[in-house]
C-alpha cells in the first residue's frame, strides 16, 4: 500500500514538475532574451488558459480553436506589453527593479482581470483525452502523457532553435551585448519584442496544459511564477535542460512532502527549498558547464 | 511663511476626525498601518534599492505575537509588542544573513519566498495562530490609562507614530550611514572601496524594516481586536511594496501619500464593482512607467512649476 503511494506521489509530481518546468522555460526564454526576470508570467499562464476556457464555455468553440486562441491571446498581450511598456523603461535606462516592479503590477492587473470577467470560481478544460494506464500502481491519466510529450517536444524545439537558427541566436546576442550585436546589423528591439512574444506563448502552453489537472482560477498566478522560477533557478535559469530537472526536482520534493510532513506545508517546502538553492548554488545544480548563453 | 503647508496639513489633519464619519476615520486608521509597515519597505527600496516582498510576514508576526501574548498567556500589551519585534529582528537576522547575499531579482524572489512561507506556517502551527479561526478578543491599547477604543482615538495614537518613523527615517538619511546607504545603492564597488561593510548595512536595514513590520501588525491586532491568516498573504506584501512606490521611495515622506493611496483609492473605486483591482493595477502600472519619483515626486514638480515663489527659487538655484 505505502509502496503504490509512494509510486503516486511520484508520478503526480513528476506531472506537475513538468508544469513547473515549462513555466521555468518561459522565464528562462525571457531572461535569455531580454535580462528580466517576467513576475507576471504565471499570470500570463492563467490568462492563456481563461481565455481557452472562455471560447469553449461561452463561446461554445471547438476546443483546438479555443487553445489557440489562448495562446494568441497571451503572445499577443506580452507582445504589447514589450512595445507599451518594457521599452519605455529601457529608454530611460531604468533599474531592475522598475522592471521587477512593471512586472509585479501588471500581474496583479492581469488577475484582478480574470477575476473580473471569471469571478471566483475554478474553470477546467476538457482534457486532450480520458484514457487511465496504471503503472507500479500509480493511476496515469492520458492527459499527463501529453505534458510530457509537448514538454520534450518544447525542449528540444529550444535546443535547437537557440544553437541552429540565426533568429534565436540574434536574440541571445541582442540581450547578451545589445551594442555589440547592433552593430552587427541585429535589430536589438525587435528581438526583445520577438522574445517576449515566445515568453508570453510559453506562459500559455504550460496554462493550457495544467487546467484540464487544476481548474484556473484568478489567483494562481503567483505560486506558478514562483515555482517556475525555482525551477529555472535550480537548473541555472538560461540552461534549458536545467529548468526539466529543476521542475520535476521541485514536483516531487513538494509531492513527497505531501506524503511525509503535510498537504499545508507543501508550498513552504518547495521554496525554502529555492531560497537555499539560490544561496548555495546560484549557477543551477547542473552547474555552469550546461549552461549557454549568458 | 516657509511652515505655513505643514502647519495646514497639522490643522486638517487635527480636524479630519471631527468632520469624517465612523467608517471613513476607520480607513484613515488602516492607512497608518500601511504606512508604518511600508516605511519599512520604502526604506530597503529607496536606501537600498533591495524590493522587499515579504514584509506581511514581520506583520504577521508582530500581529500573533501581540495576539498570543495578551490573549492566550494575560501578558500586558507592551510585552506583545516588544515579544513581535524580538521574534522578528531574530527572523530577519536569521534569514537575512543569507539572502541579503542575493541581490536584484533573486533577492526579491528570496523575500517573496519568505513571505509565502511565512503565511503556509501561519496555517499550519495552529496552536499559536488559531489556523483560520484566528485568535479572537486582542484587548484595546491603553496609553496612560486612556483607552483607544474608537477609530478616532487610534487615528491620534498612528499617524504620530508614522509621521516619527518618516521623521526617524529622515534623520537617519542625513546622517553618516545614511550616506553611506546612498553609496552603496548608487555605486557598490565605490562604496567597498570606501570600506562601507555593505553586507552588514544592508542587515541592518533590513532588521529596521522587520521592526517596522511588526510594530504595525501589533497595532493592527489591538485596533482590530481579531487576527487571521487572511491578513498576512501575498497581497498585503504587495500592498506594503506599493506604498513607497506609488508615493516615491526616494523621499520618505512618500510613504505617507504612498500609504493614503493605497488605502484609500481601492475603497473609493469598489463603488465600480470588481473593476476596481484592474484599475489599481492599471494605476500602480501607470506610477512605475510615467512617474519613477512617484506621487511626491509629482507634488514637487506641480509645486515647483504652480507655486510662483518657488518656481522663482528653483531658478535662482539654477541660475546659482
Amino acid at each position: 500500500m505505502s509502496m503504490m503511494l509512494l509510486a503516486q506521489a511520484c508520478a503526480t509530481g513528476i506531472t506537475n514538475g513538468l508544469i513547473y518546468a515549462l513555466v521555468g522555460l518561459g522565464m528562462a526564454v525571457i531572461f535569455k532574451g531580454s535580462r528580466l526576470i517576467n513576475a507576471m508570467h504565471g499570470e500570463l499562464a492563467v490568462v492563456g488558459a481563461a481565455t481557452a476556457v472562455y471560447c469553449v464555455e461561452i463561446a461554445m468553440w471547438p476546443t483546438w480553436l479555443a487553445v489557440t486562441m489562448g495562446m494568441l491571446i497571451a503572445m499577443v498581450l506580452s507582445t504589447l506589453v514589450d512595445i507599451g511598456l518594457v521599452r519605455r523603461l529601457f529608454n530611460r535606462n531604468a533599474r531592475e527593479e522598475s522592471f521587477l516592479l512593471l512586472t509585479v503590477g501588471l500581474g496583479f492587473t492581469f488577475s484582478a482581470a480574470v477575476l473580473y470577467v471569471f469571478g471566483r470560481e475554478e474553470h477546467l478544460l476538457p482534457a486532450f483525452g480520458d484514457e487511465i494506464y496504471e503503472v507500479a500502481g500509480a493511476i496515469i491519466r492520458e492527459q499527463t502523457i501529453w505534458i510530457v510529450g509537448i514538454a520534450a517536444f518544447i525542449l528540444i524545439g529550444l535546443k535547437l532553435f537557440y544553437k541552429y537558427t540565426d533568429f534565436g541566436l540574434a536574440m541571445m546576442a541582442a540581450s547578451i551585448d545589445p551594442d555589440g550585436a547592433a552593430t552587427t546589423g541585429i535589430n536589438v528591439r525587435l528581438m526583445r519584442t520577438a522574445t517576449f512574444a515566445l515568453g508570453g506563448l510559453m506562459a500559455a502552453v504550460a496554462g493550457l496544459l495544467v487546467t484540464p489537472m487544476i481548474g484556473v482560477s484568478y489567483q494562481m498566478g503567483p505560486i506558478l511564477t514562483l515555482k517556475g522560477f525555482a525551477a529555472a533557478v535550480l537548473g541555472g535559469l538560461t540552461n534549458p535542460l536545467g529548468a526539466l530537472v529543476g521542475g520535476i526536482t521541485i514536483g516531487l520534493l513538494e509531492s513527497l512532502s505531501i506524503v511525509y510532513i503535510s498537504s499545508g506545508l507543501k508550498d513552504a517546502v518547495a521554496l525554502s527549498v529555492l531560497i537555499v538553492i539560490m544561496i548555495l548554488v546560484p549557477d543551477g545544480i547542473l552547474g555552469r558547464s550546461g549552461r549557454k548563453g549568458g | 511663511m516657509k511652515y505655513s503647508g505643514y502647519i495646514l496639513l497639522a490643522i486638517v489633519w487635527l480636524a479630519l476626525p471631527f468632520v469624517l464619519e465612523r467608517h471613513a476615520i476607520d480607513l484613515l486608521v488602516f492607512c497608518g498601518f500601511y504606512a508604518v509597515a511600508g516605511a519599512g519597505v520604502g526604506f530597503l527600496l529607496g536606501q537600498g534599492g533591495i524590493v522587499n516582498l515579504g514584509q506581511a510576514a514581520f506583520y504577521g508576526l508582530g500581529a500573533y505575537s501581540s495576539a498570543y501574548c495578551t490573549v492566550q498567556l494575560g501578558l500586558p500589551a507592551p510585552v506583545g509588542i516588544l515579544t513581535g519585534v524580538v521574534v522578528s529582528l531574530c527572523l530577519a537576522f536569521l534569514i537575512g544573513r543569507p539572502i541579503l547575499r542575493l541581490s536584484g531579482y533573486f533577492l526579491a524572489l528570496a523575500t517573496l519566498a519568505l513571505g509565502i512561507i511565512c503565511s503556509n506556517l501561519f496555517y499550519e502551527a495552529e496552536f499559536i495562530t488559531g489556523g483560520t479561526l484566528g485568535i479572537p478578543g486582542v484587548p484595546k491599547l491603553s496609553v496612560l490609562g486612556f483607552a483607544l477604543d474608537t477609530p478616532t482615538k487610534f487615528y491620534f495614537l498612528i499617524w504620530p507614530v508614522a509621521v516619527l518613523c518618516v521623521l526617524s527615517m529622515r534623520s537617519l538619511m542625513s546622517s553618516r550611514i545614511g550616506l553611506a546607504m546612498q553609496a552603496m545603492r548608487d555605486a557598490p564597488e565605490a562604496a567597498m572601496v570606501l570600506a562601507i561593510d555593505i553586507s552588514r548595512l544592508k542587515l541592518w536595514m533590513f532588521l529596521i524594516s522587520s521592526v517596522l513590520g511588526s510594530v504595525a501588525g501589533s497595532l493592527f491586532a489591538h485596533y482590530v481586536g481579531f487576527v487571521n491568516v487572511d491578513s498576512f498573504g501575498v497581497e498585503r506584501s504587495i500592498f506594503f511594496l506599493l506604498v513607497p512606490v506609488i508615493g516615491g521611495a526616494a523621499s520618505p515622506a512618500g510613504v505617507l501619500v504612498g500609504a493614503l493611496f493605497v488605502g484609500l483609492v481601492p475603497e473609493a473605486l469598489s463603488v465600480l464593482g470588481d473593476i476596481h483591482r484592474v484599475l489599481f493595477g492599471l494605476a500602480l502600472v501607470a506610477t512605475v512607467v510615467f512617474f519613477p519619483d512617484g506621487l511626491i515626486g509629482l507634488l514637487k514638480r506641480l509645486a515647483d512649476t504652480c507655486i510662483p515663489a518657488r518656481r522663482q527659487a528653483l531658478k535662482m538655484e539654477q541660475s546659482r
